[in-house]
């Protein structure tokens, strides 16, 4: 890869604990893992759990601990998402290095199992066909491999592969923990950030360091040291709980001119759709005097509307449906249309 | 030169609307490292514009000389070499293209032309080594293989180059991509903003404008800047001086979704049904494209419409745009969409008029 | 698996090779025997020129050998590149009855005399005027197959008394061909390579060979009729300016013959090129004559001369039959009459004298499903399925027996059983594709619904948006799975069909209804051209136009800049939306000639009560 600017590197980056002990908040999983690191044992891993939790931080921890940076590079190999991993890159990348024996000389103070590594990222968007050409290579090659898989949802690995594996679930990070966090980058970095700040980042990032760690840089970058939570919400993309406000009670008038100019504004606002419909599911879920049936009818259309969006469908028209469904529900009015049969 | 591009502010400084954002950019670009960025919003808010004036804070005066090629690109695509041919605008310091042009070859026009400027990257005074910008346009309509290799080649040659990405709906781009870019979110300027560019342009001409004027110019555009400056020229070229109630001419296709719509409410039968098709047609053939018809129907017949039939017709809207996405011939689900309104409105012309 | 099917493969071809061979053994005969009297040596290229003028002369000399060189030049010759003369010469026995019965004189030509009046003239005044007169000596003759295209200029020529040289070239068109050409040394030059030197030989050196005598005195027309094929980018853009430079600098009256091979789908991409280089040709200098289908009547008239040459005894009905059939190929219909006069006892399968009766029934025989042994094409019975679904037939009311067993439909939802086999049957019968089927029953069915029925044209629209959804999933499926593709192929087809049927409750009894041809391919290719034109201009840095988003430019910039006057000339035509909701008739791509014909045709299958 190509050299960085210091400036340039991504937070992330440079804020990734070196060592699996560091790891925030994974308790179980890091003790575990370093009574793994102590024998230097270890079997297959999965590691599941939601964005930003430190599930790639663990996986490439562990592996600098095992073998140093020396070693590294030859006995570890990492693809993810982005790297094309098809049938074929299972059936020959992998093969080929999982296929090469290792020894066990010692490098330092590294403990140098006899085996590789390789880190699956992201490995629930692999096809099914490459997951199963991989349960095959993961029972030839166990003797000098070790799999590390990575994923958010365990139920899109097939059962084969996940039982070959010892499973960490990660749990999502508390407020505290992410805010000892991005306090100790942000004196790193020199920020200034007051605790309203503080707790929109944690609000909006939702329990995902990584993206809080990013909105931190990008609102750096943009406003300089001293941040306010105003300039948070701006970088982040996350639409102003006003904004949600009031397209919310525009379809609580059941007035249709109301909602269709405040949905124009939001179009014309630039607020992404498919946001401002999690923001609004966000919001109503919330809500006690809007009864359990009317949610459903409301969530139903979200869904929709949400799937529409994905195959590119026409923002403002979704929306729109969204707001009279939306209204219609809170008004009672009645759910299926008059002339349809 | 059409006052759209005679006015059109040059440096981040002269920017009558989005001036914080544009003053952000300005810091932004002031510490010499500037990261990916992604511009979004509605059309005509200035996103051009403010990603013109960006470069031109960035490289000075010189982005500004381009020259316009027709490239052909020859990539090598695993199995097979692919011909494209793609148009792009480029400067020493920068290259403009429209990725989506290129349809299903998409992906790999982005990894060549990247692999390309990170090969020949300019060298600058110091003897280090600078980079280039890439100004992608209409991110949204990337296929998501693309936007997926666009992912990969960002992190790949981020030290030779810095994507500009621009698009209108941030949500048909994907996270991995918007997550790797600073995303600046454009909105569209507000009818005084508009206003207040208007009678800029009306000062620099020497127009005389009468009161509520630009108002009423801000109210037709719909909060499009682009579209309001070039309806003010219009509205210049029809009549001057000024009248207060003069017309503002609308867009000629407008006016014919006009007819259209009124054509519909007159009458609602099978043969009402095929002239709308043939008007349709004639929409279509002039390249308008057909979620704009659809949009612009709508939003005729809404007005024209009792409250209690809107939410329906809205409904059937949202229902074949969908459909008009997902299929290939989108007379088919324009005429579904105009067949269901008569049918709806017929049934309530009967039920309350007997 | 690979290996093992390798040395099957050797098997089988070694079959074919020696079917395949036989006539390549015969050709090499042939061809020493032709090297004889013709010379062809093997350095093609050099002595072109006076092969050339030597199978001039001979060919007008003696007409024994000549035969020779039609059989020759027929076959898998590989050694002969250059030009054919047309045989002029009549076999007596066991030919086709197309080759027996060319037309020998412009009044046998079935083509309509306007045109073959409109070329022969063309002819003339290029032939008659010398050669020094600045003329454009291209011409570009255009038309569906068999509609007599090529014969038209050989009538012509000979009635002119001049010359007719072909252009042909014997590429390998087999790969076992191809395999022997190159065992035996000669180098594989790919026709449009063949073309390239072709052009560039008659552009420096003209075709008359000074070493002809008499050719001298007479005057040449050169046929271009067998363009290659075109596949891609780049060969297009060759092909283009190769014809490009011929039209312009030629000197020999010379007549380009392009086949239009239906225009059925204007989304090809091929398709689109041959318009377009029909366009450059055209744009070069070139005149365009497009001949229409021969009207039933004209073949008509030629298949009963026929008949009464060949002593075979076809009724008129039979002819009127074969005549509409073949859609205006009267290739086809000759064909088709021999064919059918083949049958041992022609006059049993039609027993017309007996009365009408009979004879209504055993027309409706005929015509039923895929019983017509000659349908040139899908066309008619593609209309003849159209026109089931869109009449709607069903049994009537009384008739219908109300079962208590079935499972109970709500009101709306029980329509009478169909009067037809199942909509799937006949679609297979019809052998239609499912976008052709779906384009027209969206084109045609708003005619058939009532008046009154606006709910029903919903349902029906809707139907087809769902097919139409479901074509349009087959784009992804298309390059991977070929079977799941004929899949969903079928299902849309069943889904327009029945959506047709299920939809329409009411359907007009009128019958008569002409079956248009979807005018949706027509939007779609004036669509096509405009989007082009546009984003070649958008290329152009002026006016701020430059790689907006295309929408933009669509609705915003245009229209303004048509208010403003900034109007360049050529975007005039791009843009004019008028009022009266007729389409607009840009006559640069969309010759009316041809939306005429083809309505005029469709117009004459008009569906009756089947």
């Amino acid at each position: 890869m190509a050299p960085l600017l210091q400036s340039s590197q991504p937070w992330v980056e440079k804020y990734r604990p070196r060592q699996v002990k560091d790891v925030a908040h994974q308790d179980e999983v890091v003790r575990v893992l370093t009574n793994t690191l102590e024998t230097a044992n270890c079997p297959h891993m999965l590691f599941y759990g939601p964005p930003g939790t430190g599930k790639t931080t663990t996986a490439l921890a562990i592996a600098h601990e095992l073998y140093g940076p020396e070693l590294y590079k030859s006995r570890v190999l990492e693809l993810n998402a982005s790297d094309d991993r098809g049938i074929n890159v299972v059936r020959t990348k992998i093969k080929n290095f999982a296929a090469v024996a290792v020894g066990t000389q010692r490098h330092g103070n590294y403990p140098c199992p006899p085996y590789k590594i390789i880190i699956l990222d992201e490995a629930d968007s692999m096809t099914e066909d490459a997951q199963n050409a991989l349960r095959r290579t993961m029972e030839t090659y166990s003797k000098v491999t070790r799999f590390f898989f990575i994923c958010n949802y365990i139920s899109r690995i097939i059962e084969p592969l996940a039982s070959r594996c010892a499973k960490f679930r990660f749990k999502p990070l508390t407020d505290e923990i992410m805010n000892d966090r991005i306090a100790y980058i942000c004196s790193a970095e020199g920020l200034d950030l007051d605790p309203e700040a503080l707790s929109t980042l944690s609000s909006i990032s939702q329990g995902d360091l990584r993206r809080a760690i990013t909105y931190l840089q990008g609102a750096a970058r943009l406003f300089g040291s001293s941040i306010l939570s105003t300039d948070l919400v701006t970088v982040s993309g996350v639409i102003p709980e006003e904004v949600v406000q009031a397209l919310y009670s525009t379809c609580k008038s059941g007035n249709f001119e109301l909602a269709e100019k405040e949905v124009s504004n939001v179009i014309a606002e630039g607020y992404p759709v498919s946001q401002i419909i999690s923001q609004l599911f966000d919001l109503i879920v919330g809500l006690d005097d809007v009864s359990d049936e009317q949610k459903a009818r409301i969530f139903k259309k979200m869904g929709e509307a949400d799937k529409c969006l994905i195959d590119g469908a026409d923002e403002y028209l979704q929306l729109l449906d969204v707001a009279s469904n939306a209204m219609r529900a809170l008004c009672n009015m009645p759910l299926e249309f008059p002339s349809e049969f | 030169m059409l006052w759209v591009d005679k006015y059109r502010p040059r440096s981040l400084d002269k920017v009558i609307v989005h001036q914080d954002v544009a003053q952000n950019l300005k810091k932004l670009v002031s510490e010499q490292d500037c990261p990916h960025l992604l511009f979004y919003g509605p059309s005509g808010a200035g996103k051009k514009t403010l990603i013109m004036a960006l470069l031109r804070q960035m490289f000075g005066a010189s982005v500004e000389k381009v020259k316009v090629e027709n490239k052909n690109w020859k990539v090598d695509a695993g199995s097979r070499t692919l011909d494209l041919e793609l148009t792009t605008l480029s400067s020493t310091h920068h290259v403009e293209l429209n990725p989506s042009d290129a349809g299903f070859q998409d992906r790999y026009i982005v990894q060549e032309i990247i692999k390309e400027m990170a090969k020949n990257r300019p060298i600058d005074t110091k003897g280090k080594k600078g980079f280039k910008v890439l100004v992608l346009n209409e991110v949204d309509k990337l296929s998501r293989e693309a936007q997926h290799s666009l992912r990969r080649t960002m992190e790949k040659y981020s030290a030779s180059c810095r994507l500009i990405l621009c698009c209108n709906s941030s949500s048909k781009v994907t996270e991995a991509v918007r997550s790797r870019c600073l995303n600046v979110r454009i909105n569209a300027p507000k009818e005084e903003e508009i206003v207040d560019v208007l009678e800029f342009i009306g000062r620099k001409e020497g127009l005389q404008l009468p009161s509520g004027f630009a108002a009423r110019i801000a109210e037709k555009s719909n909060r499009s800047l682009r579209r309001a400056i070039l309806s003010f020229e219009t509205c210049r070229v029809q009549q001057y001086p000024f009248t207060n109630n003069q017309l503002i001419p609308a867009m000629d296709w407008e006016v014919y979704v006009l007819e259209i719509a009124s054509d519909i409410m007159k009458e609602q039968s099978p043969k009402r049904l095929f002239q709308v098709r043939g008007k349709v047609y004639e929409l279509l053939s002039n390249c308008i494209p057909p979620e704009i018809i659809l949009k612009r129907l709508l939003f005729e017949l809404l007005k024209k419409l009792d409250s209690e039939l809107k939410h329906e017709v809205c409904h059937w809207a949202a229902y074949y745009e969908h459909r008009m996405r997902l299929g290939q011939k989108a007379i088919f689900h324009i005429e579904a969409f105009v067949a269901k309104f008569m049918s709806i409105y017929k049934g309530f012309l009967i039920s309350t008029f007997g | 698996m690979g290996k093992r099917s390798k040395p099957i493969v050797v098997v089988s071809s070694s079959d074919d090779d020696d079917d395949d061979f036989q006539p390549q053994r015969r050709n090499h005969t042939f061809k020493s025997s032709a090297q004889s009297s013709f010379s062809v040596p093997p350095p093609r290229r050099s002595k072109k020129q006076q092969r050339l003028s030597n199978s001039c002369s001979k060919s007008r000399t003696d007409s024994n050998p000549f035969d020779q060189v039609k059989l020759f030049c027929e076959g898998f010759d590989d050694g002969f590149t250059g030009f054919h003369i047309l045989a002029d010469k009549r076999n007596q026995k066991k030919e086709l009855w197309v080759d027996k019965y060319r037309p020998q004189s412009l009044e046998e030509l079935a083509v309509h005399k306007k045109k073959v009046e409109e070329v022969r003239k063309w002819f003339e005044e290029r032939l008659n005027r010398a050669k020094q007169e600045n003329y454009n000596h291209a011409l570009l003759i255009t038309g569906q197959t068999g509609i007599g295209k090529s014969e038209t200029v050989r009538v012509i020529a000979s009635h002119l008394g001049a010359i007719l040289c072909e252009w042909k070239t014997p590429t390998p068109t087999i790969w076992q061909e191809h395999v022997h050409n190159s065992g035996s040394g000669i180098r594989y030059t790919s026709k449009l390579d063949e073309f390239e030197n072709f052009v560039e030989r008659v552009r420096k050196y003209g075709l008359i060979p000074s070493s002809d005598r008499k050719g001298s005195q007479k005057t040449h027309i050169l046929l271009i009729d067998d363009l290659p094929v075109i596949s891609g980018k780049v060969s297009y853009e060759r092909l283009r300016s190769c014809l490009h430079l011929l039209v312009q600098s030629i000197h020999i009256p010379t007549a380009i013959i392009v086949t239009d091979c239906g225009q059925s789908d204007s989304a090809d991409y091929s398709m689109r090129c041959w318009e377009e280089l029909q366009l450059s040709i055209q744009s070069a200098g070139g005149c365009k004559v497009a001949f229409n289908p021969v009207t039933v009547n004209s073949i008509k008239k030629t298949l009963s001369r026929i008949c009464r040459e060949e002593h075979k005894t076809v009724t008129a009905e039979q002819n009127d039959l074969i005549a509409k059939a073949s859609g205006g190929d009267i290739r086809h219909a000759i064909l088709s009459l021999q064919y059918f006069c083949l049958k041992p006892n022609p006059m049993l399968s039609l027993s017309l004298s007996d009365g009408t009766p009979t004879y209504s029934e055993e027309r409706s025989k005929m015509y039923d499903g895929n019983s017509l042994p000659f349908g040139r094409d899908e066309t008619l019975s593609l209309f003849h399925a159209l026109g089931k679904f869109l009449h709607n037939k069903r049994a009537p009311q009384n008739s219908v027996v109300s079962d208590k067993d079935t499972f109970c439909l709500k009101e709306q939802f029980i329509r009478l059983p169909l009067n037809m086999d199942a909509p799937e049957k006949v679609l297979c019968q019809a052998h239609g594709q499912a976008k052709t089927v779906t384009d027209f029953l969206h084109e045609n069915v708003l005619d058939f619904i009532n008046e009154e029925a606006i709910n029903d044209a919903w349902t029906v629209s809707s139907y087809l948006s769902d097919a139409d959804t479901l074509l349009a999933s087959l784009n992804g499926l298309l390059l991977r799975n070929y079977e799941a593709s004929n899949i969903v192929q079928s299902a849309a087809a069943s889904v327009a069909a029945r959506g047709v049927l299920f939809g329409n409750t009411h359907p007009l009894s009128s019958r008569w209804h002409a079956v248009r041809r979807p005018k949706m391919w027509q939007v779609e290719k004036s669509m096509w051209h405009k989007k082009r034109e546009m984003v070649s201009q958008r290329s152009v840095p002026c006016n701020g136009m430059n790689l907006t988003d295309f929408s933009v430019i669509t609705t915003e910039w245009r229209p303004s800049l048509k208010w403003l006057g900034f109007e360049e000339s050529h975007s005039e035509d791009v843009h004019r939306v008028t009022k009266d909701g007729s389409m607009v008739q840009d006559d640069g791509y969309d010759d009316p000639m041809c939306i005429d014909e083809q309505t005029t045709q469709t117009t004459d299958d008009e569906i009756e009560d089947w």
